[in-house]
């Protein structure tokens, strides 16, 4: 196969010759090194030594056994995330437990990694969230694909899916484990457990909610 | 041609034109909702309001209007000049109108838009229209405003369903009537009306009756927002995720131009949309023609078969080099398709000539409803097609009574919809080889020794001739399904497998051969081809 560029002769690059000089027989014996870095040690030794009799610093042995910990035993145990890590997604839950999306797809169209799969429809005539107009039949994230980038969280007017779940993708066997359909996400709760969000919907049937019947009028 | 000045720019009209007609016949838009040049106006939207300077030797007529002063905090009494509905003034000579330059004409249409909207509900996210509506479009060239009312906005009835194909929304609504016009003046079928004023405004369907018929889905193309949402559509895609292709309607011979709006992605054909044609369909199309971009998916033979098992087309190629080889070529019959394109009856013909053969056919879909407004009785996109590849061709009776007699026993066909359907296949069966090369299954394709998958319309660019004669070409928009090919190429690849040279390969020989000037193809995305 012929090279996409012509092979330019190599070139020094900032052309100083490298200086090559016989090495002294002290520095080939390796001993007069050995002894400096001997004693390097041992300063520290008796450095640590004399901190640790005074009690200037925790003793390395019992240290583990005490409160305090510094050393984070993961999965075990965890460091506390930041308020805002964005964690795997999850779909939030009207009052009725059914999925708050609408599925405009603005999630899927801010996606960045086009790991966001939406399929619309409707609720059939006679259910009683028929007034919900639009629902997601499938909702899917790629949590490989994803980025965690926050902008499907950004993108939603409808705060219904957020990344609050303090959780981050487990590591799985296989690849299909990482898709993550609808029910999984709508099952996943928020830091503080719920499966709802602070900010409050006006549901059809609810006395706050207008109405929207030809009769009224 | 006389002109007329429109923001300095010379615009030549035909005398008697309006104003916002001219424009649009030239290339310039001018803001609107109700006005349709299909339809006759009614100039109740406002939204095309110019200011048109007065002649030398006349006075502007001015307007007493109170403006608000925020500097000291009162009214204060103003003159404007009177604002003038585009749609409505015919151009005459010489005429200086003042559209995108006039402050007073930009005022008018943020007013126009924030009064469009005071009721609107928003739910842009849930709405279909989303991406093409005109309330969009126009709040962001005109608008750019905060909503002022506080109040709860006034509520109407949502997803309304008008009719087995329509839903209607009044809440989306901006009773521009273009819907009630469409199906009083083009569908002869006044269903739709209004009722109540003001906020409380809203379209119903006659009392007792459905929107049904034959040109429903037309209402919801000429719905400049989203208020009236088709059944098929509905949900279904993003209109920000899709991509038209010119295409020609295949659900009769009055060969419609429609936009074929599909998703790249997915490799799907979504809808069809009607596609302005002066000469053909004028703005319109019927609903069984824009149901047809189904067809794009549904009854396709997707890959090669031999006696009825799955195979490749290498493979189908050799059962066919078997099945004809050792016969002698003028024997075998040839079938053109009235569903395929003009090209791909050329080519099969062009194999015909090859062969020596005299024995020339076609098959066509049986004859159907047909009215005076677009649909033509004959159910096949390209019937003048295949007279003008092959004037000499028999129709599909004529092969069966040749195949009862006994005198063809060898057939080559393209394409294979018969007009009874699965109830043709009696005789096919006394057929010794039959060889099909269809893109949709048919009772030639049940019958066949050897089927080979065809790529359809969406997915080749080809010459349709419709009844009245014009050569109308598609673009391909979809990728070609499974194992299909264009039929040309498949034709080609059979030419050789039985020991002859094609005299074509490419599409453009056949074109070139065939007299067909080239098309470019025009992949745009949807926005970019909106609808008036």
């Amino acid at each position: 196969m012929g090279r996409a560029f012509a092979k330019k002769p190599a070139q020094p690059v900032n052309a100083s010759p490298v200086v090559y000089t016989e090495d002294s027989f002290a520095t080939r014996s390796y001993l007069p090194a050995i002894a400096s870095g001997l004693a390097t040690s041992m300063s520290h030794f008796f450095e640590n030594a004399r901190e640790l009799i005074k009690g200037n610093r925790p003793d390395p042995i019992t240290e583990p056994l005490e409160d305090g910990i510094t050393t984070v035993s993961y999965p075990e145990q965890k460091r506390p995330y930041p308020e805002r890590f964005r964690g795997v997604h999850r779909l939030t839950q009207r009052e009725d437990g059914s999925p708050r999306c609408v599925a405009c797809l603005c999630c899927s169209t801010a996606c960045p990694a086009q790991c966001i799969l939406i399929d619309a429809g409707e609720y059939p005539e006679g259910d009683k969230r028929r007034g919900y107009e639009r629902f997601p039949v499938r909702f899917v994230i790629d949590e490989l694909r994803c980025i965690f980038c926050g902008y499907c969280v950004e993108a939603c007017p409808c705060d219904a899916i957020r990344m609050d779940t303090g959780a981050h993708a487990a590591p799985y066997d296989s690849r299909e484990q990482f898709i993550y359909d609808k029910e999984m996400m709508l099952s996943f709760v928020s830091r503080d457990g719920k499966h709802v969000t602070e900010n409050p919907r006006h549901e059809p049937g609810d006395t706050s909610h207008p109405g929207l019947s030809r009769d009224k009028h | 041609m006389p002109t007329f000045k429109l923001d300095g720019k010379e615009i030549p009209f035909q005398p008697g034109e309006t104003i916002i007609t001219a424009a649009y016949k030239h290339g310039t838009d001018i803001p609107h909702y109700c006005w349709h040049p299909g339809l006759s106006i009614a100039a109740n939207c406002r939204m095309c309001l110019v200011e048109i300077m007065p002649a030398a030797n006349q006075r502007a007529v001015m307007l007493d209007v109170l403006e608000w002063d925020a500097e000291i905090n009162d009214y204060k009494p103003q003159r404007k000049p009177k604002l003038q509905p585009s749609c409505q003034i015919a151009a005459t000579e010489g005429m200086d109108v003042r559209g995108d330059t006039s402050e007073h004409v930009r005022d008018a249409r943020k007013g126009v838009q924030e009064f469009l909207l005071l009721n609107h509900p928003v739910d842009c996210p849930i709405c279909d229209q989303a991406g093409e509506c005109k309330l969009q479009d126009y709040w962001l060239e005109h608008g750019q405003y905060q909503k002022r009312m506080r109040d709860e906005p006034i509520h109407k009835p949502k997803a309304e369903v008008f009719g087995p194909t329509i839903v209607y929304d009044a809440e989306r609504c901006v009773m521009c009537t273009r819907c009630i016009r469409f199906m009083d003046e083009v569908a002869h079928d006044p269903v739709l009306d209004m009722r109540e004023r003001g906020n409380l405004k809203e379209v119903i369907v006659a009392q007792g009756r459905q929107l049904e018929g034959h040109y429903t889905l037309m209402t919801e193309h000429v719905c400049p927002v989203g208020a009236l949402t088709s059944k098929d559509f509905r949900f279904k895609a993003r209109v920000w995720f899709l991509r038209a292709a010119k295409s020609v309607c295949q659900g009769c011979a009055t060969g419609c131009n429609a936009w074929l709006d599909f998703e790249p992605r997915s490799n799907k054909a979504q809808r069809y949309r009607p596609r302005d044609n002066e000469q053909v369909n004028k703005y319109w199309m019927c609903d069984e023609g824009m149901l047809t971009y189904a067809q794009a998916h549904e009854g396709r033979v997707f890959e090669a078969k031999n006696k009825g098992k799955q195979t490749t087309v290498a493979k189908a190629l050799d059962a066919t080099k078997k099945l004809l080889g050792s016969v002698p070529h003028e024997s075998i019959a040839i079938v053109l398709s009235a569903q395929h394109s003009l090209e791909d009856n050329w080519a099969l013909v062009e194999l015909g000539k090859l062969l020596g053969t005299k024995s020339v056919f076609y098959t066509k879909a049986a004859d159907g409803y047909e009215d005076k407004i677009l649909i033509h009785k004959d159910k096949n996109s390209n019937s003048a097609g295949v007279a003008l590849a092959s004037p000499e061709a028999k129709p599909f009776s004529e092969l069966q009574n040749a195949i009862e007699s006994g005198s063809i026993k060898h057939a080559i066909s393209l394409g294979g919809i018969t007009p009874k359907g699965e109830a043709d296949q009696g005789v096919l069966a006394k057929l010794e080889a039959l060889v099909v090369i269809a893109a949709h299954e048919s009772a030639l394709t049940q019958a066949a020794k050897v089927v080979l998958p065809a790529t359809s319309w969406a997915e080749q660019s080809g010459t349709f001739v419709n009844a009245k004669g014009h050569k109308q070409v598609t673009d391909r928009a979809l990728n070609p399904q499974g194992s299909s090919e264009p039929a040309h190429t498949l034709l080609a690849q059979l030419a050789r497998a039985l020991g002859l040279e094609p005299s074509w390969s490419k599409l453009k020989d056949l074109r070139s051969k065939a007299g067909l000037a080239d098309a470019a193809p025009s992949i745009v995305p949807t926005t970019s081809t909106q609808a008036v």
